[in-house]
């Protein structure tokens, strides 16, 4: 059937999206600028995994999905997809300050646009990650702030982590060419074009506020591909080390 | 009166340092009766340098091996096998970083600064818990150390908690209250594998072996080698004897590991019933002050990861710094 | 020194030279704000501790979380640890109550014994 094609198919790209998200924020975990600024951010990654391990738990419950810890662990790269935001390696701070912030409010974008969704579990889960994800935009606007008004070096940092991350997450609002209309017409969401629309208004100002250039989106080609299942070369080594342990034996409780 | 507790380099905050080299019998026997009494010492109080130089080692080194103690199991966080396992051994690295905050603000309440510790650790000049010394090299010995390094730090803490300095206390109280929940889930993840396939039975059994010295080692020397302890003791520094520790940590956590069917290894371990002392190989003590010194297997791993931190937020941490503004320490 | 860790984790880092110097300067932590954390409304907010941070709404930011993850928290204060005024140690003893400032407390009042005496009196 078409609708739960559909479904799953918009379940598995944000969930993937927050699960590879988090991941790559740990990576920071314990070993972050300065403490309070660790702790603040291991937070988020937890919670952005929180937010998939929630998402899977629907697909298994609603959707006749796996066993989350499975289908997360022990599913073969082909079958992710996550944006090429998410899968980037962290590099500098700036960088994954500058993903946190763009991925962030479009997360809650998303989530906003899911208090009204015809399918259930969504509208439950918006209400339940409200709060969360305004203390994330929250944090990643304060620091956007700051850095970009904090001298030459920083800002020029803070700019070019926004060009360098600006084209791969227009990516996450990559349209499904099979199940927009009937994700659309089912009023499970307002789709991708409304959601990318509405996500540049929310950052806009922001970034106008910090003095950062937001290049001219129209000159910008969104980095495509992740919701097809076509990955950059970052993915499958993220993947093979997140399943090292649980493979060794996939049927063994861990 | 004085604002913000204590101020760098404020003239009277340097008399009371010269006041304190100075034998001050009177004042020394009213600090040691607060102290017997169970009263707490606070921040702005006056304390023999020596006790000041002592806590501060002391809590400096508890909170260096918080942030160090944060890497080995950290170095799991991207293999965690399942979503409970990722997330609460996300929270307990997070747990540790925590701890070390709260560590080296009571610290700083004592008159050294965060950064002058930070370099201190990175230079070598101050240790940290030598067991963090060692590698991680399967997910079972994160299980080893959730529970069993957990348990033994717990057992330290515990004790510390009632000594006489206020601000170490008061974390202590707090870290304390978060180690309950490391100790559950490492004995869960523990659990989870003694009972599981013979692999992860093996895997458990393998990490157990390897870390049994380490672990032994955690309290410090046997009490007839450990120095200076006593006038410690009277202050409050240090709550326990090494050798008592490691009795109260054997006597509440063997039982634990032999009810599950795995071994330890050591076969003169065993608890004398008659005197309630457990019996035990003396683990190798050079090897222990051979690791304190710089020669065990991570040491040096341990600082360049901690360096390699410091050096990348280094730039977020400079474009944020206000060297215009009155630089102080904590208040209590 | 080649990093030779078992560790993706680590290896990922890239780490330098063993025997490098790094050394943090002296404010680079930024300064210190005091965490007061009300537990519920209609609650005192209660000193907890505090944080580092360049200034008081990143000090917020990193209170929510340090002071704000685990216990039950309803809103933080933060203010720096230089405005906090208090008095000396060796002042305590203007606390010390005088034993005659009775007529302070409720125990300085005896009512019952009046009114007991105006009702035997009847």
């Amino acid at each position: 059937m078409s609708y739960n094609a559909a479904l799953t198919d918009l379940i598995i790209k944000m969930a993937d999206d927050e699960l590879i998200q988090g991941h790559r924020n740990s990576e920071w975990t314990g070993l972050g600028p300065v403490m309070e600024e660790d702790i603040a951010f291991s937070s988020m990654a937890q919670d952005k995994i929180g937010h998939a391990w929630a998402l899977y738990r629907i697909l298994h419950e609603n959707l006749e999905g796996k066993d989350p810890d499975k289908f997360a662990f022990h599913r073969p790269e082909k079958d992710f997809k996550c944006s090429h935001l998410v899968e980037m390696p962290n590099e500098e701070y700036g960088f994954s300050l500058m993903r946190h912030f763009l991925f962030d409010h479009a997360e809650a974008i998303r989530y906003e646009s899911l208090v009204d969704s015809s399918f259930e579990p969504f509208r439950i889960l918006s209400k339940k990650v409200k709060g969360e994800l305004k203390y994330h935009t929250l944090h990643a606007n304060a620091w956007i702030m700051q850095l970009s008004q904090a001298g030459e070096e920083s800002y020029q940092r803070m700019q070019e982590a926004l060009n360098n991350t600006v084209a791969l997450a227009a990516g996450i609002f990559e349209p499904s060419p099979e199940y927009e209309n009937i994700l659309i017409a089912e009023r499970i969401y307002p789709g991708e074009a409304a959601l990318y629309q509405r996500w540049l208004d929310r950052i806009y100002p922001i970034l106008v506020k910090a003095s950062l250039n937001l290049p001219d989106m129209k000159t910008i080609t969104p980095a495509y591909g992740g919701r097809q299942a076509i990955h950059t070369p970052y993915l499958r080594p993220l993947l093979k080390e997140m399943g090292e342990v649980f493979n060794l034996d996939a049927e063994a409780s861990w | 009166m004085y604002g913000g507790g204590y101020i760098f380099d404020e003239p009277n905050k340097k008399q009371l340092r010269e006041e304190e080299q100075h034998d001050e019998p009177e004042k020394l026997a009213a600090f040691e009766e607060r102290i017997a009494k169970g009263e707490k010492i606070e921040p702005g109080d006056w304390m023999p340098a020596e006790y000041r130089r002592q806590l501060i080692r002391l809590i400096e080194q508890h909170a260096h091996s918080e942030i160090i103690g944060a890497l080995p199991e950290g170095t799991w966080i991207t293999r965690a096998p399942g979503f409970k396992r990722k997330l609460a051994l996300i929270a307990k690295v997070q747990d540790e970083i925590g701890h070390g905050q709260l560590l080296y603000n009571a610290a700083e309440t004592l008159g050294k600064s965060r950064e002058a510790m930070i370099n201190d650790l990175l230079s070598g000049k101050s240790k940290y818990s030598n067991v963090f010394n060692y590698p991680a090299e399967t997910w079972a010995d994160v299980a080893v150390i959730g529970f069993l390094i957990d348990a033994a730090a717990i057992v330290n803490q515990v004790a510390n908690a009632k000594g006489s300095y206020g601000p170490y206390c008061r974390a202590l109280e707090r870290i304390c209250y978060e180690e309950s929940f490391h100790l559950k889930q490492g004995h869960d993840a523990f659990i989870e594998l003694a009972t599981g396939t013979p692999a992860q039975r093996d895997m458990l059994q393998d990490a157990l072996n390897r870390w049994w010295q380490p672990i032994m080692h955690f309290f410090g020397p046997p009490d007839k080698v450990s120095s200076h302890s006593e006038k410690l003791m009277q202050w409050k520094v240090k709550m326990a004897s090494n050798d008592d520790m490691r009795n109260q940590f054997l006597d509440a956590y063997v039982p634990k590991v032999w009810e599950l069917g795995l071994t330890l290894p050591d076969p003169a371990l065993r608890k004398n019933e008659a005197t309630g002392r457990w019996e035990y190989t003396d683990p190798d003590w050079d090897e222990f002050f051979r690791v304190i010194n710089g020669g065990g297997p991570c040491n040096a791993e341990r600082l360049q990861v901690r360096k390699w931190a410091e050096e990348h937020g280094r730039w977020v941490r400079k474009a944020l710094m206000r060297p215009a503004e009155r630089k102080t320490f904590p208040a209590a | 020194m080649s990093n030779e860790s078992l560790d993706p984790r680590v290896n990922r880092l890239k780490l330098g030279e063993a025997g490098e110097i790094v050394k943090v300067e002296e404010g680079e932590n930024w300064n210190i704000y005091e965490v007061f954390h009300q537990e519920k409304r209609g609650a005192h907010h209660e000193h907890v501790g505090c944080v580092h941070a360049p200034d008081p709404q990143l000090a917020l930011v990193f209170a929510k979380e340090q002071f704000g993850r685990r216990k039950k928290c309803v809103n933080l204060w933060v203010v720096k640890s230089a405005d906090i005024l208090a008095f000396d140690v060796e002042d305590e003893d203007m606390f010390a109550n005088n034993l005659e400032k009775t007529y302070r407390d409720a125990s300085g009042f005896k009512v019952m014994e009046k009114i007991n005496k105006f009702k035997q009196s009847k």
